[in-house]
């Protein structure tokens, strides 16, 4: 199905590649660190994680984008079978059925893939479109819900966070092909007014507290605000160069929740110091500029608006969980992506990458049909 | 596409300064408040544990222990390192005497406070039930031996009224003393009192790594973060108390209600200071506990007072040597003089009565004395005048405390001025009639009288009387040791002293004298009894309470003197026959005691 022609493998994005497997390796020393008093268990899952990864982004790297294109309904479905599926007979972790087990072997968060998904339907929408810039509400209705029924879905698992990374990334994909100033608005009511029916009749007392907690994290610094500020002690008495591996008391003692997922970053910061923690933003700094990049060379709507999307996702990650670790946004539970232990999130993140990298490398092409398709 | 270019760059820009705001707020956490929060995750995870000193030990005048601490083990589990809450309580229940359902109690609301305060299971366990947790302390995750001092008081109660004891201490010293930590004990009386701060160590502290659950860490993680205090143990205090001689004092008292009081003449330690009934030290060790301090406060006989040096009496006769030295040193009177007793004086409109009803004819200031004749005494109280009797109590101590360390009262010398200011009352004649005798105003305290008696027999010095003969440290370096201090110089020639002394010699050895009940064999033991009234008139009631207090007073050997002892019974009677005898015992006692040390210190 794939042929390989010498000009792929010479446009091959080597730079995101190699930022990739530089980044990987960074988050594994850190697990390592992060899971070494609890016997490594995350650090090995995670390990083969990248390894299932690395191979995946390679996969995907080679299809050609339009024959993905081509098949972009049908993946959209399948996700969004998954999340029906999961709903019904999805493993309960934490209060969330947010899990497929697969023979015991691993478990899979389709709600994390449901992320490319949504990327890549909106990519096609878009592309097919050709029609009205800015957008009116009316213009909007299929993509509104081929985002809301995701949503929708994911909240009723329930998971808070990665429900408003979707919408996240999803909202800056259709702000950016341009919105009508007035449909913004009556979206913002929309959203507004469902914010407020939520808050009354849906939310949970938990969610509630986490919210109430970011407004002011000392109000309750045992429970829900503990974490915050005990991620903040762990960052901040990182200093300027760090305490070294292994050598982070808050992170050794366990004094930061959820270190080797939601909080990785923590045990970076506290590790590795200021030094360290910017290191690893400039990474994931240049690994969207990268992506933007390749956006902007793109030759079609669907390309650039793929590359556009995976950008705004790991952007968003970064934005919600080192805001959160450092203490300016709520405690969410969204992960840093390939760097917070957690497989979906992980595979989903390579495949992001995949994505843009197969872009990238038919950048020149003239005809993509004729020289992959086999 | 070039539309999209555009909008590419502006999200760029977006992005570029979403970044700055992170890195920026990561420059504020690490760098700039990078130091202040190194020490909250030092706070973290180290904790402070305190290494209480020890007290200082208490010896008595030949280093034998009085008191000492002992080691005690307490325990306690840290709720949240139990792994099973209901086998803990199970296997240690029967050992440690526990109330199931109530340690259920207490752990499940630790729980629930997210506490990682341990919980208290067991005070002060024994060797046995400290040997069974140790047996099976691997198998009982979260069970904590805490190791304290506790006093320990190897002579029960003996000497308890003027060790003191020792008990929580109160918001007003834990303000004056920022070494003391809440809910440490303190001395509350007594030498634990007095000596206070010689006595108190300088706790240490250890401190550990704990995780994120208030578990000890076991590991060699973050050892670099740790640091050690040493703690101090406080001085022994050695006393100038001679334990022996405290017992007999305590065992001839009995029963009885009184005190006696034993100093060095020369020097004025005190040898033994004791005082009936008395209270239980132990009781206090842990903090006292409300039953028993409201039966040993409301307790009509008094176990807190320490009679000897707080207790207020009317001297009685043993308060004649005061007029008896300021008449003979003012020049009122001479040996040679005799004054009639006819069995009352009468000044004035007034009679006063002299014990003796059928009074005691022709006495001069000898026989007064020897005979305790209260005619003789109210004749030249009446001829010199309370300005002159009043100066010569002052003179001897009275009126003032001795300063002697521990809880003690200063008790009345009566004056014109005393009596102005205390009653804004003139002053009347028959008042310094009866204060020649003891009477009346005069209030004081056995360890006056004692101090009294030992300037008379070292020829007029009033001395300092001390309880404290020396402080070492821990470690052996001495701290303070005791030297005599002469108060004051009693104002007396000498020959007229020997008067008074040789009088004192025949109270206890001439035919007729009142103090015979105190005489030894082989040893000249000089003294004056003395009946003091309670109650006016109604002497010989059979109420107890209004019976007479008995007194004697003494010193010996008569030619070189060594002791003063003085002997008070709470209505006792006559002095003569109840406290005279006690007295001579002691003196007794005292110097088999010196020959037996003597004997053991040339072997």
């Amino acid at each position: 199905m794939i042929m390989f022609d010498r000009r792929l493998l010479k446009n091959f994005g080597w730079f995101l590649f190699l930022l990739t497997l530089a980044f990987s390796a960074i988050s594994l020393l850190n697990l390592y660190s992060a899971s070494y008093e609890t016997g490594l268990t995350s650090f090995k899952k995670q390990f083969f994680w990248i390894g299932v990864g690395l191979v995946a982004l390679i996969f995907i790297s080679f299809i050609n984008y339009r024959l993905i294109r081509q098949y972009t309904f049908y993946i959209y479905s399948f996700t969004i079978l998954l999340l029906v599926f999961v709903l019904f007979f999805g493993k309960e972790v934490a209060g969330s059925k947010s899990w497929i087990d697969i023979a015991s072997l691993a478990t899979v968060q389709p709600s994390e893939l449901v992320k490319i998904s949504v990327i890549l339907i909106l990519a096609k929408f878009y592309d097919n479109d050709y029609q009205a810039t800015p957008y009116g509400f009316l213009d909007l209705i299929k993509p509104i819900i081929f985002i809301a029924v995701p949503v929708v879905l994911v909240l009723m698992q329930p998971d808070l966070g990665t429900a408003m990374t979707i919408l996240l990334i999803s909202g800056s994909m259709v702000l950016f092909m341009g919105v009508k100033k007035w449909s913004v608005a009556f979206i913002l009511i929309v959203v507004l007014g469902v914010s407020f029916y939520s808050w009354h009749y849906t939310l949970k007392p938990y969610q509630k507290d986490r919210i109430k907690t970011f407004i002011n994290p000392a109000s309750d610094p045992l429970n829900a605000g503990y974490n915050s500020i005990q991620s903040q002690i762990a960052i901040g008495s990182g200093g300027l160069a760090g305490k070294g591996l292994r050598s982070g008391s808050q992170t050794q003692l366990r004094f930061i929740p959820a270190q080797q997922t939601d909080f990785a970053f923590s045990v970076l910061a506290e590790e590795w110091g200021f030094l360290g923690s910017i290191c690893v933003l400039l990474l994931y700094f240049m690994i969207i500029l990268w992506m933007l990049d390749t956006s902007s060379r793109a030759r079609d709507k669907f390309s650039m608006l793929v590359c556009f999307g995976v950008a705004a996702m790991f952007f968003w990650h970064v934005l919600v969980n080192v805001g959160m670790v450092i203490g300016i946004l709520p405690v969410t539970g969204v992960p840093l992506l390939i760097f917070s232990y957690g497989g979906s999130s992980t595979l989903t993140a390579m495949i992001g990458i995949g994505l843009v990298l197969g872009i990238r490398m038919r950048k020149f092409s003239m005809s993509g049909e004729a020289i992959d398709l086999g | 596409m070039q539309d999209f270019r555009n909008r590419l760059l502006m999200v760029t820009v977006i992005l570029g300064l979403a970044f700055l705001v992170l890195g920026s707020r990561l420059w504020y956490l690490q760098v700039l408040k990078g130091e202040e929060f190194e020490k909250f995750s030092l706070e973290n995870h180290i904790r402070v544990e305190r290494v209480p000193a020890p007290r200082g030990r208490i010896l008595d005048r030949y280093g034998k222990e009085l008191v000492v601490n002992r080691t005690s083990f307490d325990i306690y589990a840290i709720p949240k390192d139990i792994k099973d809450i209901p086998y803990l309580i199970q296997s240690l229940s029967p050992i440690l005497n526990l109330d199931a359902n109530q340690t259920q109690k207490n752990i499940d609301s630790a729980l629930k406070k997210k506490s990682f305060k341990p919980v208290l299971l067991a005070k002060d366990i024994n060797r046995d039930q400290l040997a069974y947790i140790e047996a099976r302390r691997s198998s009982l995750p979260g069970v904590i031996i805490e190791i304290n001092n506790l006093r320990q008081y190897p002579h029960g109660d003996l000497g308890a009224s003027f060790l003191g004891y020792i008990g929580k201490v109160s918001e007003a010293e834990l303000n004056k003393n920022p070494k003391i930590n809440n809910n440490d004990l303190v001395g509350k009386t007594g030498i634990e009192k007095g000596w206070e701060s010689s006595l108190r160590g300088d706790d240490g502290y250890t401190q550990k790594v704990t995780d994120a659950l208030g578990r000890e860490v076991k590991s060699n993680l973050f050892l670099e973060d740790l640091q050690n205090k040493k703690s101090m143990p406080g001085s022994d205090v050695r006393l100038t108390v001679d334990i022996e001689l405290q017992k007999a004092a305590e065992e001839a008292l009995g029963e009885e209600s009184g005190a006696i009081v034993v100093v060095d003449v020369n020097t004025g330690e005190v040898l033994a200071l004791a005082s009936r009934p008395s209270f239980n030290p132990a009781d206090f060790i842990k903090g006292i506990d409300a039953k028993t301090w409201s039966n040993l406060v409301n307790d009509k006989s008094s176990p807190l007072l320490n009679r000897a040096t707080q207790g207020l009496y009317a001297p009685g006769s043993v308060f004649k040597m005061v007029p008896s030295v300021a008449a003979l040193n003012e020049g009122f009177i001479n040996e040679e003089e005799y004054v009639y007793c006819p069995g009352y004086y009468k000044s004035g409109n007034s009679k006063f009565r002299c014990w003796k009803r059928g009074g005691h004819g022709q006495v001069n200031l000898r026989s007064a004395i020897v005979k305790s004749c209260d005619v003789y005494f109210y004749k030249i109280a009446e001829m010199m005048g309370i300005n002159n009797l009043s100066k010569y109590m002052r003179a001897f101590g009275y009126g003032s405390i001795t300063d002697l360390g521990i809880e003690e009262r200063a008790g009345i010398s009566p004056s014109r001025e005393w009596k102005q200011k205390r009653f804004n009352k003139p002053w009347y004649r028959g008042e310094t009639i009866v204060s020649a005798i003891g009477q009346g105003y005069v209030s004081v305290t056995p360890l006056q009288v004692s101090m009294m008696t030992a300037a008379v027999a070292n020829n007029g010095k009033l001395l300092k009387p001390t309880i404290v003969l020396e402080i070492s440290s821990y470690d052996g370096e001495e701290k303070f040791k005791h030297s005599p201090v002469v108060t004051s110089q009693i104002p007396v020639q000498q020959e007229m002293l020997d008067l008074v002394k040789d009088a004192m010699v025949g109270v206890v050895n001439d035919p007729g004298g009142t103090g015979r009940a105190a005489r030894l064999k082989d040893l000249t033991v000089a003294g004056k009894t003395g009946t003091a009234q309670v109650v006016s008139l109604d002497s010989q009631s059979e109420d107890r309470k209004h019976r007479d207090h008995a007194w004697f007073t003494s010193y010996a050997p008569a030619e070189a003197p060594k002791i003063a002892v003085t002997v008070l019974i709470e209505h006792g009677g006559k002095g003569g026959a109840v406290a005279a005898p006690i007295a001579g015992n002691l003196i007794e006692i005292y110097k088999k005691l010196m020959e037996e040390r003597k004997a053991d210190d040339n072997v």
